[in-house]
């Protein structure tokens, strides 16, 4: 059961911001402010220029916590917060943290290589050093909020937020915990932003630079950052604790694609295969699927094989669900996008709407499916099946339903 | 020059630390008075080192355990 949430997004700070930013079509697209991109031909991403971590952290201690830390722990303190979940030495060893984030601290580990090769080994900052770990953002919160079940990060790329979940649903399910800080986060900084543009993987490099998926202009990603966290909870914890709760999650499918690096597989396989997993173990039938959050991102195969793989699955019926993508108003957050997604998609339950696909100009035969274009829908939201999926291969699909 | 350099280090600690300049006197210690665990100690040795080009041998680390120590060492070294 969800019973809490923390945002911290491109275009909104907090969920009701979020919450509304979504429902207005608001997007948090904008020039970079953090790092000069004059040699690029790419000037834009969904960078959060006006987070300020001393208002949900304070001042002390931040001294240590790169960006991506900061971003969690502020997520963290607003899920926390919404969800009441009061912390002491009662409960502190049934309550754990699993965080989704791939690229963590890469700015210091930048930083450490720079400083060794212009200051030299004896002169580089050794303190640096224990911020690097992939894990050091998801310790960050149980050092802060004193949670001292288990603690771990999950770096699965494009899925992180749905695989950092089933973890952690896994866990409470087997009864070894009652609660889980569930969180995901990636930072921008000039590496990541460096290295997918010499990939080639942005968009304005051989188009618009523009986040429009499924439309015929799309040509690659606008990179975001951002945090999310929501408290998980076993049914009865959360009732005995008389939580309010958002939602249930139901159940959720994720495999490998074991193809190439860097590549989709044609077939979309192993998408569609999270995609049936999902709904099979979850006792639902596709029709009761209300809106499919997707994982499209502005790059061409991908929302083409999101397409193929949401029409291979729930075949003509396809057609009668609206599919949206936040990414095109956030970006593709990477780690972060799955969480992101579920934040939506508990807005849409609560708040009667469907999130809009902004940015849609023009029709491409290959998405031929409704993608709630540019105006959010008001309707009533049940059930809803979310995709996470990119070219690392790692696919993971999730249905969650509103809860009675 | 002995003062400002007092000043610059006391800045440098206090960065490091978050420990307001009032209370970084002379003789506080920095472990038993104001709670600097080693990692802090290593970071404030890293900083002094790269800022005036020394290295510090790590058998006089554990020596230096205020604010008059460092300026002690670095006006005379050893």
């Amino acid at each position: 059961m969800i019973t809490g949430l923390g945002v911290i997004a491109p275009n909104g700070i907090g969920k009701e911001d979020f919450w509304s930013a979504l429902k207005e079509g608001r997007s948090g697209i904008k020039p970079v402010t953090r790092f000069d991109t004059s040699a690029f031909k790419c000037k834009l991403a969904g960078e959060i220029d006006d987070f300020q971590p001393t208002l949900f952290l304070g001042h002390k201690g931040l001294r240590d916590h790169e960006r991506t830390a900061r971003l969690l722990c502020s997520a963290a303190k607003l899920a926390i917060e919404d969800a009441k979940l009061k912390i002491d030495h009662d409960n502190t060893d049934d309550i754990g943290v699993c965080t989704g984030t791939t690229w963590s601290a890469l700015w210091n580990i930048a930083q450490f290589g720079k400083e060794l090769i212009e200051d030299g080994p004896l002169f580089t900052n050794a303190s640096l050093f224990p911020a690097m770990v992939i894990n050091a953002a998801s310790s960050q919160v149980s050092i802060r909020f004193n949670i001292q079940g288990f603690n771990t990060t999950i770096s699965t790329g494009y899925s992180s937020s749905i695989d950092a979940l089933k973890y952690a649903i896994d866990f409470i399910r087997i009864g070894r915990i009652k609660a889980v800080l569930v969180g995901a986060v990636d930072s921008l900084s000039l590496s990541n932003f460096l290295g997918f543009y010499r990939l080639g993987f942005f968009a304005g490099i051989n188009g618009p630079e523009v986040s429009c998926p499924f439309d015929k202009r799309r040509n690659g990603i606008i990179l975001g950052e951002g945090a999310a966290v929501i408290i998980v909870e076993d049914e009865e914890y959360a009732k005995e604790r008389k939580a309010n709760i958002y939602a249930e999650v139901k159940d959720i499918g994720n495999c490998f694609d074991a193809y190439k690096m860097g590549r989709y597989e044609p077939g979309a396989k192993g998408l569609k295969e999270s995609i049936k997993m999902a709904i099979r173990n979850s006792e639902l039938n596709i029709a009761d699927i209300d809106y499919i959050g997707a994982s499209a991102n502005s790059v061409p195969e991908q929302d083409r094989l999101e397409t193929k793989a949401i029409k291979d699955v729930f075949g003509k019926y396809a057609y009668n669900i609206p599919v949206s993508s936040i990414k095109s108003m956030i970006g593709e957050t990477f780690s972060a996008g799955g969480l992101f997604q579920i934040a939506a998609s508990i807005g849409s339950m609560y708040c009667g709407f469907i999130p809009p696909t902004i940015n849609y100009q023009e029709k491409d035969d290959d998405c031929d499916l409704d993608y709630v274009a540019n105006k959010s829908r008001i309707t009533r939201i049940n059930n809803v099946l979310i995709n996470n999926y990119g070219p690392g291969g790692s696919n993971a699909s999730l249905v969650l339903s509103k809860y009675n | 020059m002995a003062n400002n350099f007092e000043e610059e280090i006391r800045q440098l600690i206090s960065n490091i630390t978050e420990v307001p300049i009032e209370k970084l006197t002379l003789d506080a210690d920095f472990f038993n008075d104001l709670n600097i665990d080693s990692l802090k100690a290593i970071e404030i040795v890293a900083a002094f080192e790269k800022k005036y080009r020394i290295i510090i041998p790590e058998q006089d680390i554990p020596k230096i355990r205020n604010l008059r120590k460092i300026i002690e060492y670095t006006v005379f070294p050893k």
